[in-house]
């Protein structure tokens, strides 16, 4: 019985996700307060009706108390978490004990980090965030709910079953040679020639990647670009993932089955024509789904898939519009807007195309002016008398002259922009208006408004209007080019994205191992389904220590958040440990440093949603100023009857084999530049291919006699 | 003292009872459902702003989920929430204090007024909110009082200490090293009190600690909330215990008894499932779960015929004696005695442990205490002993003996059958009337209560407290016999108490820090002073040890399986285990040695569980 749902502070619901069980329950709760013959409610408003008393209470609490909701919880263990993002409000609630608080505020942070990568800096204005998120036609919102609804299944199901996407770290397929050809190829033969196309259409390249289902090939960025976040990283990979699921049956297969079974070509056929109005039916249907009587998973999930289904197809050639962070010469931008090219090459393995559009420089500026804006709003906010207005107007001077250059180079295409910055100024800078005081926060608050509508036209409107986009031959021969140089590679690229390492210490039954400077992990597959073996054996017992692993990465976290780096424990019949710690870049270990504590409702540990990691780099390069400080995870789990030393040690060894490949610059780092530098003809060691031979022999049989 | 210190205001910023029936329409106001609110200077504004918003968040949650809300969290603060009926209890707290730890904060609370005042929705039409305010105030502050910030993250009883582990001085001055033989002395007096059939349970307290008691550990607690307030009058007025009249409360004081002034009578409210404990000791009820297969094995046949010549073998499990099951002894004695004689089955007693229990002892005791009907009592209440053992461990088939104590009743027992505990429960609630009276016996932790008394007899610091039927006050012979089978041993016991041997000089605590808490007696050990300033959270030093302490615990809560837990920062390393029994719990002062964080196998946090196991040794935990 699960649910997420967004509310403006109006408690009107901008955005619902809710599970049958859900819908069931609340369906039920509504027939009991509705008189009969009464046409039903649709879910959307009963929903609404439902949750509309803690809504409003949220914001009593806020004004009468300064504090706010985070979460409760009731004595059958449903969790309800809230969390208020500027004028949203963001509620997750769990009834069935697969999900606690924790667990439901990374959904919610997660399903924020979605709108921001869909509509970049449109989210820092509520009352536009608002439109984009509820548009007046149902159907048109219906389509667009079932979009989200489809990337948080795909997220829940993701986090449950892939282990980069339960430590939130990109997993790498380690084949070193394949590798750093495949950088060369995206190089030489992809970007290059796309950038040179004449079909580019003022596009340009800027990064290229290939994906084996949630498993990264190979990553290269064009020397202009600027890094790519791990957050935005895993988030687009959420978004491929989404767009072109792995079928979980199909992944078991052997690769011969695959190569004989069409079905995904069937699943994700182009219909010609997808346009938004012909959800219409099925859309109206919506409102009226029959309530299952049953939840069997399997059934759920078909059910799931089904929905999936209903959103149309996006036409392959078109691009998705994705905002991510860049940082450039000319500035820093969180949301800088790209257009995404996901180009499937076989079932299982995608090519990414990230590209810059044209104009794309305006959300600097956008960005620049809404922070300045911000920035005079919180000033204000603390002055009491005129202290600082001496300070803020010499910036005030320097914002004027930079907006107005700003939007006379927009030539006019704004009135509501201009006509927002003349009543600014001629309260601010002429002689008989209230100058720089508290009255001037309604006129920022507008001003930002507009800078949000501009960005939005130009990044959100005209994108969907037009056909800017790399020409679909140019796509198609990327593709194939693509193709040619992977196909005998193809099936056993298959196998390894799911036998990427495995494991030679003796009582060792599983670890993980994370570089959160680069934001990549490494760790021996585990397969829970019956049709394929993994290290760890298969079925139940793997179900067991997969239970495990996820329940000790959270508990790890935990730990992490009140400030331990270390932690081990005995559980039953296995012993776990969780290391955090700090190297230079020759690898030399750095004394610990206690990490701050954070409080219960502080942003989830992670890497996706939040980026807790480059915080703490942050925090611990302050004592280190004059070096790189690298952070690395180690996480293992051993049999509890092996002696702690022999289990520390064989963590010490652990830590020290991995580390060599992981220096493999295969990912964009913090230093990516040095690393790209070095990416094409860099000699690789042979050590660091030592942990992917030798089959699983001790491990699986000492486990299995337990 | 510690149990006159203000309430800390993490453990409570807020605590109040809202009743929404008075709250339901429209026009209603918010304050007229506020039964009592804490602080209760706070503005009316802002008390109404708490309980409406709370109570109408919390209506909406257990609406949506269909069970009643339990926690609300804000960012600066949570609540505790209690629904019942259309009562709302919401206890506000510091965000960092586990879960775990105020939930049963709250429903202690919620249970030490019904202990003393009955249902609320009765004693709020009986008496006025001003009267009931005062003792919700006492229950805050009596719940807040005393002892460590470990014993609030446990929720502990506070025991008198036995092993005298303490490294703080004005500590040692005041509770000073118990002499094992006096704990026994307790356990005796409360054993011949047991002997009249009216009283079905009783503990004895000195200056607000836990000496001995039959009781369980909830129970126990609920007993000495008035001992505290007492206590802390007394303190208060030197010597001047004789003034104190009959309780605030003291409904029903004593009329006959032949000082009224040391002894007192309240009468207190049961749940139906309290009861049932009482009157039949459950031999295997769930969390003795280490004994049992011993008792049942053992000691019974042998027990059936046994007298004190029998003399028998030191390991000799009488502890399943008259209301035995429940006896509380300070935390590490037990320990070792739950170790050494539960689990090595046939071991013999550990020094300071299990004497308690052995003949020997008893011979010895017989000339400390001035008892001339000490031996024949002794003998009786052996026998009485077995008795109830073999009847209770046939619990179930044989319903109507347990109270074994007359002939006649057995008789009349045996013919009514099961139907006997409904019928006296008519008696004794006629609010209750409308239950099935077969239905007892599933009697869940309802609204319905047993009215019973509590007596206390004061000798100085020293409280014997008895929970006895209501007819026990109209019954003169055993009021009598229980006042002056005790009295004089009381006032042996209290001698003994207050003047400490001498010599018993203090084993200085090492440079750790440990904790050791038994989940089953709900008593705690730890080598933490007591006195920590209010709204602090100890000493500098101790802060990383209750920061982390109260973690594991939450987490030993919550993962049945954990078994021990290492976790480290920079400054400091603790080490958690747990077995069924308890939690114990260890950090060393003094040796991080600086590292990396990276795995080490030379890292000193590693090397915590053998030094615990050694060093608590001397504590009389064995971890081993």
């Amino acid at each position: 019985m699960k649910c997420v749902l967004i509310a403006s502070e109006n408690a009107e619901v901008l955005f619902y996700w809710a599970d049958l069980d859900f819908e069931q329950s609340i369906r039920e709760q509504y027939g009991a307060l509705q008189e009969e013959g009464v046409k039903p409610m649709a879910f959307e408003d009963s929903i609404n009706t439902l949750f509309a008393p803690i809504i409003i209470s949220c914001s009593t609490m806020i004004d009468r108390i300064c504090d706010n909701y985070t979460s409760f919880s009731t004595e059958n263990n449903h969790v309800y978490v809230l969390q208020q993002f500027e004028e949203c409000l963001y509620i997750g609630v769990c009834g069935d004990g697969e999900e606690n608080e924790e667990d439901l505020k990374r959904k919610i942070y997660v399903l924020k980090k979605l709108i921001e990568i869909h509509y970049g800096m449109v989210t820092l204005s509520s009352s536009l965030l608002r439109k984009e998120l509820r548009p007046h036609d149902r159907d048109q919102r219906n389509h667009l709910w079932r979009k989200f609804q489809s990337l948080l299944g795909t997220y829940s199901h993701l986090k449950e079953q892939d282990q980069s996407f339960l430590v939130e770290a990109v997993e790498r397929l380690i084949h070193p040679t394949l590798c750093e050809q495949c950088i060369e190829f995206l190089e030489r033969r992809l970007v290059q020639q796309i950038n040179s196309s004449t079909e580019r259409a003022g596009e340009e390249v800027l990064h290229a990647f290939i994906l084996v289902h949630t498993k990264l090939l190979a990553f290269y960025s064009s020397r202009n670009a600027s890094t790519l976040t791990s957050s935005d990283l895993l988030a687009l990979i959420l978004m491929v993932q989404n767009q072109f699921p792995s079928n979980s049956d199909l992944e078991d297969m052997s690769p011969e089955d695959i190569e004989n079974n069409s079905a995904p070509d069937v699943f994700y056929t182009p219909e010609p024509s997808p346009t938004s109005k012909d959800s219409g039916p099925s859309g109206a249907e919506q409102d009226y789904t029959p309530v299952f009587q049953f939840v069997d998973p399997d059934i759920q999930m078909a059910e799931d898939s089904l929905q999936t289904l209903e959103v149309p197809p996006p036409d392959p050639s078109m691009p998705s519009r994705v905002f991510l962070e860049v940082t450039s010469k000319d500035g820093f931008c969180p949301m800088m807007p790209h257009s995404m090219y996901c180009l499937t090459l076989w079932p299982g393995i995608t090519l990414v195309l990230l590209t810059k559009v044209p104009n794309s420089q305006l959300a600097t500026s956008v960005y620049f002016f809404l922070d300045s804006f911000s920035q005079l709003e919180r000033r204000l906010n603390e002055v009491q008398d005129g202290t600082s207005v001496s300070r803020s107007q010499h910036s005030l001077h320097d914002l004027r002259n930079k907006l107005d250059k700003f939007i006379r180079a927009l030539s006019s295409s704004d009135i509501q922009l201009q006509n927002a910055w003349a009543e600014f100024k001629s309260k601010v800078f002429s002689r008989s208006g209230p100058g720089v005081s508290r009255e001037l926060l309604p006129c920022c608050k507008n001003m930002k408004t507009c800078l949000c509508g501009v960005y939005r036209h130009y990044f959100l409107v005209e994108t969907t209007r037009s056909s800017q986009r790399l020409s679909s031959s140019l796509q198609e021969r990327a593709q194939q080019s693509v193709q040619e140089k992977l196909l005998d590679w193809k099936d056993f690229l298959l196998v390894k994205s799911k036998r990427n390492i495995t494991m030679e210490f003796p009582g060792l039954i599983h670890f993980m191992y994370v570089d959160r400077t680069a934001g990549q992990m490494i760790a021996p597959s585990i397969n829970v389904t019956d049709r394929s073996t993994s290290e760890l054996g298969k079925g139940p017992l793997a179900h067991f220590v997969k239970n495990k692993v996820w329940s000790f990465v959270e508990m790890a976290r935990r730990y992490l958040q009140k400030g331990y780096t270390t932690v081990t424990l005995r559980d039953g019949d296995y012993y776990l440990c969780y290391f955090l710690w700090f190297e230079n870049e020759t690898g030399y270990k750095l004394e610990v440093l206690d990490p701050p504590t954070l409080r219960d409702y502080s942003a989830p540990i992670g890497m996706l949603a939040s980026d807790y990691y480059r915080k703490l780099l942050r925090y611990y390069s302050k004592s280190h100023n004059a070096e790189v400080v690298k952070c690395y995870e180690l996480l293992s789990v051993h049999l509890g009857v092996i002696p702690t030393e022999y289990i520390l040690q064989h963590c010490c060894q652990l830590a020290r084999k991995l580390w060599e490949p992981s220096r493999i610059p295969l990912l964009p780092t913090y230093d990516f530049s040095l690393c790209r530098s070095k990416a094409v003809g860099r000699p690789y060691k042979e050590g660091a291919s030592r942990v992917n031979c030798r089959g699983p022999h001790f491990t699986r049989e000492s486990h299995l006699s337990q | 003292m510690a149990e006159t210190t203000p309430p800390d205001p993490r453990w409570c910023t807020y605590f109040f009872l809202f009743d929404g029936s008075k709250v339901k329409e429209e026009g209603d106001l918010t304050r007229t459902g506020i039964c009592y609110f804490y602080p209760e200077e706070t503005a009316l504004e802002h008390q109404e702003v708490l309980c409406s918003q709370l109570a109408g968040v919390c209506r909406c949650v257990s609406e949506l989920s269909r069970s009643a809300a339990r926690l609300v969290r804000l960012r600066k603060l949570k609540f505790a929430i209690r629904m019942r009926d259309d009562f709302l209890w919401a206890l506000g707290c510091a965000v960092e204090l586990p879960d775990v730890s105020v939930c049963s904060f709250l429903d202690k609370l919620i249970g030490l007024f019904g202990f003393y005042n009955g249902p609320p929705r009765l004693s709020y039409q009986l008496r006025s909110k001003e009267e009931l305010a005062t003792h919700w105030a006492q229950y805050l502050v009596h719940l807040q009082g005393g002892a460590t910030e470990l014993h609030h993250i446990f929720g502990s009883l506070h025991t008198i200490d036995s092993t005298h582990v303490c490294g703080n001085t004005e500590e040692t001055a005041e509770w000073p090293r118990i002499d094992p033989l006096l704990l026994l002395k307790a356990a005796l007096i409360l054993q011949a009190c047991h002997r009249c059939p009216l009283v079905l349970a009783g503990c004895i307290l000195y200056r607000g600690r836990v000496v001995s008691t039959q009781m369980p550990p909830e129970l126990t607690a609920k007993v000495l909330v008035h001992e505290c307030e007492t206590h802390s009058q007394y303190f208060f007025k030197g010597s001047n215990f004789k003034d104190l009249g009959p309780l605030t409360d003291g409904l029903a004081s004593s009329s006959g008894l032949p000082s009224s002034g040391r002894v007192t009578s309240t009468p207190v409210f049961l749940t139906p499932s309290e009861v049932r404990d009482l009157r039949h000791p459950p031999v295997d009820r769930p969390h003795r779960s280490t004994c049992p297969p011993l008792q049942s094995n053992r000691s019974k046949p042998r027990l059936l015929s046994r007298t004190l010549s029998d003399t028998p073998a030191p390991d000799t499990d009488d502890h399943c004696g008259p209301g035995a099951s429940n006896q509380t002894v300070p935390c590490s004695m037990r320990s070792s005695f739950s170790y050494e004689a539960c689990v090595s089955s046939g071991a013999s007693p550990a020094p300071g442990g299990s004497p308690l229990f052995s003949p020997d002892y008893l011979a010895e005791e017989k000339g400390g205490l001035s008892n001339g009907l000490q031996e024949e009592q002794k003998e009786e209440e052996l026998v009485e002993a077995t008795s109830r053992c073999s009847v209770s461990s046939k619990e179930g088939t044989q319903v109507g003996l347990e109270t074994n104590d007359f002939g006649e009743k057995v008789e009349e027992e045996e013919e009514d059958g099961s139907s006997r505990g409904g019928a006296e429960r008519m008696r004794q609630e006629p609010m209750d009337s409308e239950r099935p009276q077969d239905d007892w016996r599933e009697a869940k932790e309802e609204r319905p209560v047993v009215e019973m008394a509590l007596y206390r007899h004061r000798v100085r610091g020293l409280v014997l407290a008895l929970l006895v039927e209501p007819q026990f006050h109209n019954d003169a012979t055993a009021l009598e016999e229980v006042y002056h089978s005790s009295l004089a041993s009381l006032n042996g016991l209290e001698a003994h108490l207050r003047n400490p041997a001498p010599g018993l000089a203090s084993a200085q605590g090492g440079p750790y820090i440990f904790a050791h808490y038994d989940c089953l007696q709900n008593t705690l050990a730890t080598n933490l002073p007591a006195s920590s300033p209010p709204g602090g959270s100890g000493s500098p030093h101790s802060a990383p040890f209750i920061k982390a302490t109260s973690l594991l615990h939450a987490h030993f809560c919550q993962a049945p399986t954990l078994q021990e837990i290492i976790v480290r920062n920079a400054g400091s390393a603790v080490y958690g285990t747990r077995s069924v029994a308890q939690e114990t719990y260890f950090l060393q002062q003094g040796t991080t040695v600086r590292n990396s964080g990276v795995p080490n196998p030379q890292d000193s946090a590693f090397t915590l569980p053998a030094k615990a196991r050694h060093k608590l040794l001397k504590h009389g935990v064995n971890l081993f």
